[in-house]
């Protein structure tokens, strides 16, 4: 059974880059920042590719963003993705409108199958896909992972983690909960979060790159989609953690007792 | 309007004018390319990030897996350059050199095995190759089915190439190829040779040649020898590549019977923005660890990161990497808007960058102290890797003398024009008199910048002023440096080493300089005054160093000790030894 695969992807914040906030609070000093796929988005994309390795179907990639979001498009193209469509839009947002946003896009597209990460690392709101099936009143089960390690034979072959049955109508998930596992089974169509260990992603080769240049990227205007593009949350202010005050050595119990007592004042 | 076909923007500097178009705007990328090169890059990150414990071990054992470069080629690596009919990215000079970049900040083992085939292996099949030539080969060498190396030194041919002892001889249609080649990059991986041969010129006494040929390891009589031990750059294959009697059909010879030298050059000249890039992405990868590292020290109960001679060493790398950087992206912009006479300026790129490398590998190495000399840390391995670049593709020295041999180039002309009229004064004193006085009149513009055009930078931005007086003032000195240096020595100029090396240090100074002027001016103008407020910091400290030492080399045209040196090397050789022991 060919799958209709539906992935989004969302550019962020390099980890690895050096993150500042601006004085003002308004957000973060962008000069020398660099930009990548949210991570979590990567094994969504590599999870697609599985089941399409697998199963026959396509591989759709959708970003909400300016245009430099089109980077994290053809970079899902070039790990395999058939086409991209970005839906195009500066400013804020807030998982509410990009899950409604999403939400037009699933109804134009109809996938079998929306596979989103379980959070972006910028804002780390881990709601997006939950509201999504709830806005689509699709099953959802969140934080995708499978019993296999990522050293395990199943991940050197590029097996999926996530199961399709066998008349293709039902999906079974493992998730991630505290302390363990959780297998569900979802009937399709039907939105899946990943987690991190669901797999491996793979990275592309320039062959691979060369070829998503030719792949179709479609460009939507966000307000053509009849989305009130008001964000109900708003960030009104950043700003760095207190750096930490030193620590100290203590010599003994009673000292520290008298330090906890008399300093910190917390017993 | 510029010919791009002659422009050489040092050689106008010897001779006062500043071809300001060539350096102004500060060249980028197309935007396609520029957005295809950001996921080459990070692709890259992706293969090689999690290789840093094999990259040391690999440069233990002196050899990298089978099983690595077949990653390599399977990733595209090797096709970087090649057009993208043929199977490549057809990447220009820019990306090239920015992907090279990238993998040396990774391991320089794997920048050379890549480089070496691009750089030079390939390159003059891309260059001079007909079009069957191209069909022929390309679409291997940009999967990577053929990896290539360049063939041109022998045991007795280093840096005087033209003194190679392989032949290549015709019979009938065919020529028979016999020889040794020496210390050749992936000689041993290798499936394309790219090789230097005598070929007898017919007609002309015996006199022969430098042609070059297409040899693949497939052909009788092609082996290789083992691979070497070598100081760095460890894991990079290094070996002999023998020939005897291989047959190869008139269809293996690349650019022209007799052209081998001339091609040489060109194939090395065009490559160099490889190198560069390889050596500016060693750069950033040491000023990230030894900054890191010289805030995590402690010593004095401070992070040595506290201390102004750490500091110094810092500072002076990121001034250093800046410029090195501007001077390879000019270079490849140059190459890459279809300038055809940029051997100078590009001879100039490799021997700043590869110095420049040495400085912050060397310097690194300082901050980190007694770790930086052991081999759990990086930077020992930077440094014997560093070595290197010194001294292959034209050893620095070498390139020094043709840099400043070439850059007066014109001054030679001009000055042979007013010597022939100076002849032609006598019989024609009227015709005389005219060309001469043109050739005074441009010496008094450059003497005094009173008159004359091109005489400095227009277009920067007007933060830089200052600099840009002080360049413009220099390019004065610069010119009146080379008319005086060839004034006094003429002709004997070959055989003055010391006065060439001065004048070639002159200028790589104004060159870089004027680069690192136009990057800066390009960062201003983009970003503001403000956020680009360090760069222009960059700018200032650049130009008192480059103030400094041109000043001390103008000073020691005419006042130095290249005698007294001479002669002290001279009786070292007699002795062959130190002469004196101190009691
Ligand atoms: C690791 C490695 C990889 C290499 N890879 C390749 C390759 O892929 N293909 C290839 O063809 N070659 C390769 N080479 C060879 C390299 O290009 C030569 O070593 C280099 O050109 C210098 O030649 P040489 O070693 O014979 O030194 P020499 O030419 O003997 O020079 C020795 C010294 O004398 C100086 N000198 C020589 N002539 C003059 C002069 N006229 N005036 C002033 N000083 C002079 C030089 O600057 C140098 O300091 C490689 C070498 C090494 C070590």
């Amino acid at each position: 059974m060919p799958l209709k695969i539906l992935v989004t992807v969302k550019r962020v914040e390099d980890p690895e880059s050096k993150i500042k906030v601006k004085p003002d609070g308004t957000g973060i000093v962008t000069d020398g920042v660099n930009y990548k796929m949210n991570p979590f988005d990567e094994i969504g994309v590599e999870e697609a590719l599985r089941l399409k390795e697998k199963h026959g179907g396509e591989v759709v990639v959708a970003s909400i963003g300016g245009d430099k979001s089109i980077t994290e498009i053809r970079s899902a193209l070039a790990m395999g993705a058939d086409r991209g469509v970005l839906l195009k839009h500066e400013g804020a947002l807030d998982p509410l409108l990009v899950s409604a946003l999403f939400q037009k896009l699933t109804e134009q597209e109809k996938p079998d199958l929306v596979l989103l990460g379980k959070q972006s690392i910028d804002d780390d709101q881990n709601q997006t896909g939950q509201i999504l099936a709830e806005r689509l009143a699709w099953a959802q089960a969140t934080f995708a992972s499978k019993k296999e390690s990522l050293e395990s034979e199943a991940e050197q072959k590029k097996q999926p983690g996530l199961v399709l049955s066998a008349d293709g109508k039902k999906m079974q998930v493992v998730r991630e909960v505290d302390g363990g596992v959780e297998t569900l089974e979802v009937s399709l169509p039907a939105v899946v979060t990943v987690d991190l260990r669901l797999n491996k992603p793979r990275f592309a080769s320039l062959p691979g790159i060369m070829k998503a240049k030719k792949k179709e990227v479609k460009e939507i205007a966000t307000a053509s989609l009849g989305v009130e593009l008001q964000p109900k949350v708003v960030v009104k202010k950043l700003f760095e953690p207190p750096k930490r005050a030193g620590g100290a050595k203590v010599a003994d119990v009673p000292e520290l007792w008298k330090k906890l007592h008399e300093e910190a004042k917390v017993v | 309007m510029i010919d791009k076909s002659s422009a050489s923007f040092v050689q106008s500097l010897c001779m006062g004018q500043v071809l300001e178009e060539m350096l102004v705007p500060f060249p980028t990328m197309k935007k396609g390319e520029q957005e295809m090169l950001e996921q080459v890059l990070a692709s890259v990150n992706q293969l090689l990030a999690p290789r840093q414990k094999d990259f040391r071990e690999w440069d233990l054992a002196g050899e990298m897996p089978k099983e690595f470069i077949e990653e390599l080629k399977s990733f595209g690596l090797f096709g970087l350059i090649i057009p993208e009919e043929f199977g490549g990215m057809g990447f220009g000079s820019a990306a090239y050199s920015r992907v090279l970049q990238e993998i040396a900040r990774h391991d320089g083992s794997v920048a050379l095995t890549v480089g070496a085939h691009s750089s030079i292996g390939m390159r003059g099949l891309l260059l001079f190759g007909t079009p069957e030539q191209k069909k022929r080969w390309l679409p291997r060498l940009a999967t990577g089915e053929m990896i290539a190396a360049f063939c041109l030194t022998e045991p007795g041919a280093g840096s005087d190439a033209a003194a190679v002892r392989t032949t290549a001889v015709r019979d009938g249609n065919d020529w028979v190829l016999n020889g040794d080649k020496l210390w050749i990059t992936n000689g041993g991986i290798a499936q394309f040779y790219t090789v230097f041969a005598k070929t007898p010129v017919p007609g002309d006494g015996g006199k022969a040649q430098l042609t070059a040929f297409v040899v693949t390891s497939d052909m009788k009589g092609v082996s290789h020898g083992p691979h070497e031990d070598k100081m760095g750059i460890r894991a990079s294959n290094t070996t002999t590549v023998l020939f005897e009697d291989v047959r190869l059909t008139a269809d293996h010879v690349l650019g022209g019977v007799g052209k081998g030298f001339k091609n040489a050059m060109k194939i090395l000249n065009s490559g160099r923005t490889g190198l560069g890039g390889g050596c500016v992405g060693g750069m950033k990868s040491l000023i990230s660890l030894a900054t890191k590292q010289a805030k995590e020290r402690k010593q004095f109960g401070q992070p040595i990161s506290s201390f102004g001679l750490v500091k110094q060493k810092i500072g002076d790398m990121v001034v250093d990497c800046y410029a090195s950087e501007s001077v390879v992206t000019v270079v490849a912009g140059l190459i890459d808007g279809g300038y055809e006479d940029y051997a100078v300026e590009a001879a100039i790129s490799k021997v700043f960058a590869t110095e420049a490398l040495w400085r912050t590998a060397d310097e690194a190495l300082q901050v980190a102290g007694g770790n930086g000399y052991m081999r759990e840390y990086p930077y020992e391995r930077v440094v014997r890797d560093a070595r290197i670049n010194r001294l292959f593709e034209g050893t620095n020295d070498i390139l020094r003398l043709f840099i400043a041999l070439t850059g007066i180039n014109q001054v030679a002309a001009q000055l042979k024009d007013v010597s022939q009229t100076m002849k032609g004064v006598l019989a024609d004193p009227i015709k005389g008199f005219g060309v001469l006085s043109d050739y005074a009149k441009k010496t008094a513009a450059i003497r005094t910048g009173l008159v004359g055009d091109n005489r400095g930078f227009t277009k920067l931005h007007k933060a830089l002023e200052p600099q840009a007086e002080e360049f413009e003032e220099e390019v004065r000195e610069v010119a009146w440096a080379a008319d005086r240096i060839l004034r006094k020595h003429g002709k004997g100029i070959i055989g003055k080493q010391f006065a060439t090396r001065r004048l070639a240090d002159i200028l790589i100074d104004m060159f870089v300089f004027a680069c690192v002027l136009s990057r800066v001016s390009a960062a201003l103008q983009e970003k503001g005054e403000e956020q680009a407020a360090r760069e222009l910091e960059i700018a200032r400290v650049f130009a008192r160093r480059v103030r400094h030492s041109v000043r001390g080399n103008l000073r020691r045209i005419d006042v130095n000790d290249d005698e007294l040196v001479k002669s002290l090397a001279d009786d070292a050789f007699e002795r062959e030894a130190f002469g004196w022991d101190a009691r």
